[in-house]
């Protein structure tokens, strides 16, 4: 009996030999790494074959409605390009775009955590000064489309404060060391404040997500334990350290490594604002040449790459902290 | 005599001080202290486009060069949402909006423009399944006709005035505004040159130009913050200049006339 595999591989006539074989294969591999019962495994294929139908489904239905000759060649040249001057591979547009959203992500990752942390404990604090203070940010921010967030920061705030860092001046005057390691650090000096903006527009934002989970992350843990350390003469902040910390950690690991991916996913949103990362760079690139679906549908790639893979990473760092605890 | 000198001394050296106010806090100041000018623009083919280096190329890059090379200072692209530009030009982002820009009343309200530096004409590329019986112009002008635009873009306020009985299809992204129509989800799109002209050869069994004619003529103009007379005068007088020894059209007849540029960047076939 022919499989359901080689007829979907016949009706999508696929280039590759014995492709239907190795699907087969492949299932019953599948099928076989837990022992189920017999209506389980059905119910189970049922599900993952009407998913697949689906998908086969809506792409012939695409191809169909729409009439779009794809190219895909172009887009290489516009990741790597070969210099002829230098004699040498040289990262193009996207693959710059890339470096900006990573860096991107580090430094607001980093600004977000420390605002969170710093926010989470006033949230948790006794006094009513720090607890409205950081409730005045957390709603201010939660209570607002990002993009709207986004625009009155970027024109009303950073406008005013990014030129009185003075990054104009900071890369005219240092030295070529410390430009080449800030140029690692933040990207080519003619965008040190464009990236910057970028970094703090997204560290803010995020700050407030952050906040929340940290505090919800001391608020679990029983009010008893912040007794005990009391009672033993700890002072509060050595209660915080010592006692609630190491058992809040490990509950905040999965919040907030869903929150560090949406992150990352959000830095696509200050494309609006035109720092230049990989949307806003994928973006050129589309209306240059006029590819735009397959632009999109690459940088769609990228994106489910990176936050996938820090995914699988978070989640090693669960399981680890799971048993230092 | 003496009294009214005396009168008028404060007055006059009050206008001093303002005058020396005004120049010292005009962009031209700026642009020559920091010997660098910065030119907010966004990509629009053919007039700022990234070659396959990634380099911008396009008429207005190479009108902003040589504006920078005329005042003997760099020259700084700063790429920008095309929907942002003109709160990033008034946040001070860049020096000026060399963006191919068309002057329009309402914009004129936030930004003072130059004298204009191009004339782009719109014209128009329609779907043949869909808008091949219809009669040219009238037909177009029907509530059972659709068509499409670049959101804050002047084809939108165009299409509005020409047809105004025609449903309107507002995208934030120029490529889409083409792919609807090459759908057959809307009957036609109005665009500037060279355009309908690029669009059709690009889909030609399923799209057509009803009419290659001009249907309006667009005045584009360098943008720039106001209250600065100076700014103003110097780009306006360099542009008169470039107008009459022929650089600017000699310019726009390489890239809108013709595709010698083509290969330049990797463009749709």
């Amino acid at each position: 009996m022919a499989s359901p595999f080689a007829w979907a591989c016949h009706r999508f006539r696929t280039p590759y030999p014995n492709l239907d074989v190795k699907l087969n294969h492949l299932w019953s591999l599948l099928m076989r790494v837990k022992s189920k019962s017999r209506l389980t495994r059905i119910i189970d294929a049922g599900v993952i074959g009407s998913a697949i139908f689906l998908v086969a489904f809506v792409i012939h239905k695409v191809d169909t409605v729409m009439i779009y000759d794809w190219h895909w060649g172009f887009l290489w040249e516009y990741i790597l390009r070969w210099d002829e001057e230098q004699q040498a591979y040289a990262p193009n547009l996207l693959l710059k775009g890339l470096a900006t959203t990573f860096r991107l992500v580090i430094w607001s990752m980093l600004l977000a955590s420390m605002i969170g942390i710093c926010m989470g404990i006033m949230r948790t604090s006794s006094r009513l000064l720090f607890r409205t203070v950081s409730r005045l940010y957390v709603e201010f921010i939660r209570n607002m489309p990002p993009v709207v967030f986004i625009f009155v920061f970027f024109f009303f705030l950073s406008s005013q404060f990014v030129p009185l860092l003075g990054i104009d001046e900071i890369s005219v005057r240092a030295s070529p060391q410390t430009i080449a390691i800030l140029e690692v650090l933040i990207g080519p000096p003619e965008l040190f404040a464009n990236v910057i903006s970028g970094v703090i527009c997204l560290g803010l934002f995020e700050g407030a997500y952050i906040t929340e989970i940290i505090r919800a992350g001391i608020q679990s843990i029983n009010k008893g334990q912040t007794e005990a350390g009391q009672s033993i003469g700890l002072t509060r902040f050595q209660t915080l350290r010592w006692v609630v910390f190491p058992q809040a950690v490990q509950r905040v690991i999965p919040p907030l490594a869903g929150q560090f991916i949406t992150l990352i996913k959000d830095t696509s949103i200050v494309s609006l604002i035109s720092i230049q990362e990989l949307t806003f760079l994928a973006q050129e690139v589309a209306y240059s040449t006029q590819y735009v679906f397959e632009i999109w549908l690459f940088v769609a790639g990228v994106y489910f790459c990176i936050c996938y893979s820090l995914a699988l990473f978070c989640g090693r760092l669960e399981r680890r902290a799971q048993r230092i605890y | 005599m003496a009294v009214l000198a005396i009168l008028l001394t404060p007055v006059s050296a009050f206008a001093g001080e303002l005058q020396q106010q005004l120049t010292s806090e005009s962009v031209i100041q700026t642009i020559m202290k920091r010997g660098k000018m910065k030119v907010g623009m966004a990509t629009f083919v053919p007039w700022a486009m990234r070659d396959k280096k990634g380099e911008l190329i396009g008429f207005e890059i190479d009108v902003a060069k040589k504006v920078a090379a005329d005042l003997g200072v760099e020259i700084e692209f700063v790429p920008t949402a095309w929907s942002g530009i003109i709160p990033a030009l008034i946040a001070g982002n860049f020096d000026a909006i060399i963006g191919g820009m068309s002057v329009t009343p309402k914009r004129n309200l936030t930004i003072n423009f130059t004298a204009p530096y191009a004339h782009s004409g719109m014209g128009i590329v329609a779907n043949k399944k869909l808008a091949g019986n219809l009669a040219w112009p009238d037909g177009y002008n029907s509530s059972k006709v659709t068509f499409t635009c670049r959101r804050g873009a002047t084809s939108c306020t165009d299409t509005q005035k020409l047809f105004p009985k025609a449903k309107l299809r507002q995208f934030d992204d120029s490529s889409l505004v083409l792919q609807e129509v090459v759908n057959g989800n809307a009957h036609a799109v109005l665009t500037s040159f060279p355009k309908p002209t690029l669009w059709q050869s690009q889909n030609a069994d399923v799209l057509f130009n009803p009419t290659l004619d001009k249907l309006t003529e667009g005045n584009e103009a360098f943008g720039l913050r106001k209250g600065d007379p100076d700014a103003l005068n110097v780009f306006s007088n360099w542009i008169m200049v470039n107008t009459s020894n022929g650089w600017l059209q000699e310019r726009w007849t390489y890239w809108f006339t013709t595709m010698d540029w083509a290969d330049q960047v990797n463009l749709k076939k």
